[in-house]
Parts: structure tokens; C-alpha cells; sequence
């Protein structure tokens, strides 16, 4: 099977633009933990952890 | 912005949430710990999520307080209840191979494999610190001691994955107003990460 081109710089500079957005994210999150009960975000993070 | 439902003292933090599986494990096996009244501490990724970081964790880093051989085995004894030492298996090696060569035990609950607690005994300055300077969390009426933030917010840093920088930013982003930023800066400066920390964290 041929392998497709692969652009190193370029799935380096993903990577990065995607760290980036997940970081935006965390702020994001942190301002909705802040002002959401600890019932509702604690049964949310629950969902995920007990999978 | 309302605060997050956290009631803070001086070195304590109090709060109640709808415990998950992980919040559990670390509830059943650090209450041996308290009952038997030896030290410890929990570091690492557990810290975040105990506060609500939304990723799951296969492991959870505790120290302990160095125990000699008796108090070890009492340890031992009291854990297998309900836990099982998956690496290794035996007491003597876990004691002499293991926990006195700085190196971790791993302990799930019976009939499980994860999560599992990977025990050690702390072998450097830093670890030192993080038990003798533990804080006190009450989960649900749960007592657990945790790394103080400000060490494991500058120590994620330091170790630099993804993951570790997505904790830590967590970590500083939510407690910012209740964070000691003198000290923060002092672990900064001394871990050689100011770079990172003004791109990733600030």
C-alpha cells in the first residue's frame, strides 16, 4: 500500500494550534466549575470517570 | 463570578460532591491510613480531578511517611482486606525491594487492577516538602491530605507532558485567588520554568 505525503510542519503546527484550543478550553471550563453547583458538575464528571 | 461551592481555611478545604469511582478508591484506601494515623501525601494528576478537571486517571501517586518494618507490615495486613499489592505480591520484597529502593507499590482493590494507588516513600526534598507541608481536604466528611497546590501546579510544569500542563493550568485557574503566588513563584523560579509558565499557565 503507497503511504500518503506527510507534511511534518504542518502536523507540527496542528499539534500546537490543538494544545492551544485545549487550554482555551480549560479556561473556559474553570469559569463554568466556578459558577455551576457541585451537585451538577461532580455528576457530570462522574459520567466520564465511571464509564 | 460566584465561587465555587469551597469552604477554605487556613490549611483546610471542604466540600461536597457526588463521588465518582476514583474519589472513592483513594476514600477506602486512605482511611486505613488515618486509622493506622501514618503520614502521607497525594500528588500528581488525582489532586485535579478531585476538583473537578473533567479526565479520568488509571493511577493515583501518594507518599508516605518512611515506616520501619512493624509498622509496614501492619500496613500490609490492614490493606489486604481489601486491597491487593499487584506489584509485587510479597511483603518482604515490597518492603525491602520495593518501598526502601525508591521504588513504587501498586495496590488496587481486590479482584481489580485499576485504578490502582502507587505507593512510595518520598526520596527527595521536594517530596519531603509536599508531606510535611500536606493540606487537608474534607470530601464528603472524608479526611484526605493533598500536595500543596502551589508545589503541584509548579511541579506539573515541570514534568512538561500535555496532560501535565492542561493540570496545571487547571489548577491555577481555578484556585488563583486562594493560591500563595509568593510561594508559587519561588517553586517557578527554583524548577527553572518561568518561560512555561508565562506561555501556558498565565
Amino acid at each position: 500500500m503507497k503511504l500518503p505525503e506527510i507534511n511534518l510542519e504542518e502536523l507540527e503546527k496542528d499539534k500546537i494550534k490543538n494544545f492551544q484550543e485545549r487550554l482555551k478550553f480549560i479556561d473556559k471550563y474553570v469559569e463554568w466549575l466556578k459558577k455551576t453547583p457541585n451537585k451538577e458538575w461532580s455528576s457530570q464528571q462522574k459520567k466520564i470517570i465511571d464509564l | 463570578m460566584k465561587d465555587m461551592e469551597l469552604k477554605f481555611e487556613d490549611n483546610s478545604i471542604e466540600f461536597e460532591k457526588e463521588l465518582n469511582e476514583l474519589d472513592k478508591f483513594v476514600i477506602n484506601f486512605t482511611k486505613i491510613l488515618n486509622e493506622l494515623d501514618i503520614k502521607y501525601v497525594i500528588i500528581s494528576g488525582y489532586v485535579a480531578i478531585l476538583f473537578g478537571r473533567s479526565r479520568n486517571s488509571e493511577d493515583i501517586d501518594i507518599f508516605i511517611e518512611k515506616l520501619d518494618k512493624d509498622k509496614f507490615t501492619e500496613l500490609w495486613e490492614q490493606l489486604s482486606e481489601k486491597f491487593e499489592c499487584i506489584i509485587p505480591k510479597n511483603i518482604e520484597e515490597a518492603y525491602s525491594d520495593y518501598l526502601l529502593k525508591d521504588t513504587a507499590l501498586r495496590f488496587a482493590t481486590k479482584d481489580k487492577f485499576i485504578p490502582y494507588m502507587e505507593v512510595k516513600f518520598p526520596k527527595n526534598s521536594l517530596d519531603e516538602y509536599s508531606l510535611k507541608e500536606r493540606k487537608e481536604v474534607i470530601l464528603n466528611n472524608h479526611q484526605i491530605f493533598i500536595s500543596p497546590l502551589e508545589l503541584q501546579i509548579a511541579y506539573k510544569i515541570y514534568l512538561g507532558s500535555g496532560k501535565d500542563i492542561e493540570d496545571a493550568r487547571f489548577l491555577y485557574k481555578l484556585f488563583k485567588e486562594n493560591l500563595n503566588l509568593n510561594l508559587l513563584n519561588l517553586f517557578i523560579q527554583k524548577l527553572n520554568i518561568e518561560s512555561k509558565f508565562k506561555e501556558y499557565i498565565e
